[in-house]
């Protein structure tokens, strides 16, 4: 029997316009674009999973085909589900590596030094393409040493407890493992705002296992981030934020959606940093900021666009003195996650890009701004700028 | 979130309006669920081209001065003559700002070939659809060759070439077919592609194929004069790569519409939204207004389905929904209802009124012409039958007009969305 509930590829009007603007069917010919790989070959493959068509491999979840959808249309989560639902498992080192990030960053964070010199050598990089197929050309983001939850235990925690108003901060696995000052810039945005910063018992939110596959395991981080949150928001009027985009996205929209988890307990206390300062300075808490004097390009991460969350961070943004902001017009940054690490996608990747490298070559600006660390990474590999996160800005004007 | 003018709906007639507000300096937002019918638009703008025998209307603003006059609920009545006029050259301007170039034949209608080969009268086009040189070449009759991409399955030459050839201006004039390949696709039916328009289109704004295609047409159109393809000359190069081709060949080449989605307009779409954001507006795709609260018979605030609880305030509302097409109606068993407030709609009942027996009847199928029922400022009328001063409805929304009878709904969606912007700006300023 066909699942009625899931019948949204039926809504589908055929008008190809999500095709259009796909950014992984602009550049390469094998991909025939969502449209075809979603609701078109869904009706083949609910009969026959032997319908399965490989191409839809290339999809990286971006979500721009389901923005452009006049229909109503939920293409990439078609596609994604489809991807898991119909591929036979395959036990793949490289997948499994990347996709545990906390695994691997619990691990790598204890020899980090050692870590950042290995992945950084050229022999190294080599055997990585050779037998891994990660390409020899992507860098690596860094490890950083000891976690940000030990960080804040040892340093932070304590603090808190002065504050009257805190909320809980889902970290995610870039700022535990890779990136500690963008944590604890959070904390010094949120304390010169007289906010307290609380963290719980949390998993990698599941993004890169729903990429790679790994359905139960993302399943089963989601049950335990849900208990573990909710607990952290008996109170209706507490709150949930996260510095990374994706987080948030999988937190509110995959666990719904995708994975057909009820967040519900969560979903409304739950929000990306910029739409919870943006919420605070809209009631009158804007502390005073000094200038920062710095000229910036703004990039939009492809998940921050689906959530309608842009509009929050440019807002909050235009609001810190000294800061020439240049916003870029909207394109995918190419990495998608584990996607740009994965040497049959590398060249897909880094032509998705293209058009945005270009774009902050010619604004030529002090540095870059956008929300998502794995962006980040991508800008940072392919461009000579450095990439901040909007909560980095925001430090430096309440740095006192 | 605050804006002294919040637009529901990023079609033609939101995004005229959205530039007409910034543009005056009002905070402006847009807020869109989905890409607009654009993309399933001919890419030229109608004014009027039919009058209500179905005769070609040919000098579209006298037509209109007496046509209002009698028809006091029309979209076009309620702006006046002069501002649709206005609205429409404030358009031609917006588009020459993002080097778009718009041509118009004076004040009279001219003509565009369809993908079926017959003839529509419109006010404005491309340049590769109307400019003085393609017109000179149609009066002299010259050679055309009517060239497809092979493997391109939304047009069909030799249908439209039949159609040509039955209209009297066409009779005398010499037609031949030809094909396009692109060698590095190797077996298009194999391909996993489709080819529809947005992947020949790709093609062709690739510079480094120019030559080969280039060549191709040469080839393929002999000694013909002028070329006609569907359009699909590209979308990002598509004015620097149009140029080219027609220096490289030395031939005429027109843009055919074809079925979607629709490249011309696209161009159309992208040039809007380039404009709109240049002047500092804010476009929230993705989303969709799922209701808002009435404060003193003024609408307050709305929400929406990604921010939840958050309200959006404004000074002004802009309803562009569209029509049962983009979601701005919908009809169930009950009737004809406006989704977002329920405002009161102008319908027929019974169900059966809704439309015509034959589907493609000249008269145009009555629940076109359905819509949210307005005053002359475009206000929707409450339960109480009194307007809402601060909503303003625009576009296919609107009743009492059939964009498909009367060529209409380009001219419509552009001056009703410029005369609410105008009292909008009044208002705030």
């Amino acid at each position: 029997m066909i699942d009625l509930e899931n019948i949204s590829f039926d809504h589908c009007i055929k008008c190809t316009v999500c095709t259009i603007y796909c950014p992984v069917a602009r550049v390469t010919h094998h991909f025939p674009g969502p449209k075809q790989s979603g609701p078109d070959t869904e009706r083949l493959r609910i009969k026959n999973p032997e319908l399965l068509d490989d191409s839809l491999r290339y999809c990286t979840n971006c979500k721009r085909c389901e923005i452009a959808c006049p229909s109503n249309v939920k293409i990439a989560d078609i596609i994604q589900s489809s991807k898991w639902k119909y591929f036979k498992k395959k036990f793949r080192i490289r997948d499994y590596f990347l996709s545990h990030t906390d695994l691997m960053g619990s691990v790598a964070v204890n020899y980090a030094t050692l870590v950042n010199f290995f992945t950084g050598l050229p022999p190294v990089k080599f055997l990585l393409d050779a037998v891994f197929l990660i390409p020899s050309k992507r860098t690596f983001p860094k490890y950083a040493r000891g976690t940000f939850r030990k960080w804040f235990r040892k340093y932070a925690q304590k603090k808190q407890a002065a504050f009257g108003t805190r909320v809980t901060y889902f970290h995610g696995c870039f700022v535990n493992y890779n990136d500690h000052s963008l944590g604890k810039d959070l904390v010094t945005v949120l304390n010169a705002m007289n906010i307290g910063v609380d963290i719980t018992r949390e998993r990698c939110c599941g993004v890169p296992l729903i990429a790679n596959g790994y359905i139960g395991k993302a399943r089963k981080n989601a049950r335990y981030n849900i208990a573990s949150l909710q607990k952290a928001v008996v109170d209706p009027g507490s709150r949930i934020v996260t510095t990374s985009s994706s987080c948030a996205f999988a937190l509110k929209y995959e666990y719904a959606n995708l994975l057909e988890m009820d967040n519900s307990s969560i979903f409304n206390q739950l929000n990306y940093i910029t739409r919870f300062i943006y919420d605070q300075f809209q009631a009158g808490n804007a502390p005073p900021m000094k200038p920062v004097t710095i000229r910036a390009a703004y990039h939009s991460p492809c998940h921050l666009e689906r959530m309608g969350g842009v509009i929050h961070t440019i807002d909050v943004l235009r609001r810190v003195p000294g800061l020439e902001l240049q916003i870029l017009h909207s394109e995918c940054c190419g990495i998608a996650g584990t996607y740009g690490f994965k040497k049959e996608y590398y060249d897909v990747s880094q032509k998705v890009g293209g058009a945005l490298f270009k774009r902050i070559e010619r604004v030529r600006p002090d540095f870059v701004i956008t929300d998502c660390e794995t962006c980040k990474w991508q800008i940072e590999m392919s461009t000579p700028y450095k990439v901040l996160h909007p909560v980095n800005i925001l430090a430096r004007a309440f740095e006192r | 979130m605050n804006y002294d003018c919040l637009i529901v709906g990023g079609g033609f007639s939101g995004l005229t309006c959205g530039i007409r507000c910034q543009g005056a300096g009002l905070s402006t937002a847009i807020i869109s669920a989905g890409m607009s019918a654009l993309h399933f638009s001919s890419g030229s703008i109608d004014l009027v081209g039919y009058d209500h025998e179905r005769k070609i209307v040919y000098r579209p603003f006298e037509y209109l001065e007496k046509f209002t006059g009698a028809a006091p609920d029309h979209p076009y009545a309620h702006c006046g003559v002069e501002t649709v006029r206005e609205s429409l050259f404030f358009l031609k301007d917006v588009l020459a700002a993002e080097e778009m170039e718009i041509h118009n034949n004076g004040d009279e209608n001219h003509f565009h070939v369809t993908g079926m080969g017959t003839l529509k009268p419109t006010f404005f086009s491309q340049r590769s659809v109307f400019n003085s040189a393609i017109s000179q070449a149609f009066a002299r009759k010259a050679k055309i060759a009517v060239l497809n991409f092979e493997g391109y399955r939304d047009f069909y030459p030799e249908l439209a070439i039949t159609n040509l050839l039955n209209n009297s201006l066409f009779r005398d004039v010499e037609i031949s077919t030809g094909k396009l390949v692109f060698p590095d696709y190797g077996d298009p039916q194999k391909n996993p592609f489709e080819y529809r328009s947005i992947d020949v289109a790709r093609i062709f704004d690739t510079i480094q194929y120019l030559d080969e295609i280039a060549e191709q047409i040469k080839r393929e159109a002999g000694d013909a004069e002028f070329v006609a393809m569907p359009a699909f000359i590209g979308i990002q190069n598509y004015k620097k790569h149009h140029q080219i081709l027609q220096m490289l060949t030395g031939k005429l080449i027109y843009e055919i519409p074809a079925l979607p989605p629709s490249i011309l307009g696209m161009r159309l779409d992208d040039a809007l939204k380039s404009r709109f954001a240049e002047l500092g507006g804010v476009l929230i795709a993705g989303d969709m207004v799922k209701g808002g609260d009435f404060r003193g018979g003024l609408l307050d605030h709305v929400h929406t389905q990604n921010y939840g609880t958050a309200r959006l305030r404004a000074k002004a509302f802009v309803l562009s929904t569209g029509s049962f097409f983009s979601g701005g109606l919908v009809s169930d068993a009950r009737g004809i209802r406006e989704p977002i407030f329920d405002l009161r709609v102008s319908a027929t009942s019974p169900r059966s009124t809704w439309h015509s027996p034959q589907f493609l009847d000249r008269k145009g199928h009555p629940f076109l012409e359905f819509g949210v029922e307005t005053n002359g400022r475009l206000n929707p009328l409450d339960a109480g039958g009194n307007p809402v001063e601060n909503i303003f409805c625009t576009g296919a929304l609107l009743p009492h007009y059939n964009p498909i009878r009367e060529g209409s709904g380009g001219g419509v969606a552009v001056a009703t969305g410029f005369h609410a912007a105008n009292q909008i700006i009044k208002a705030c300023g």
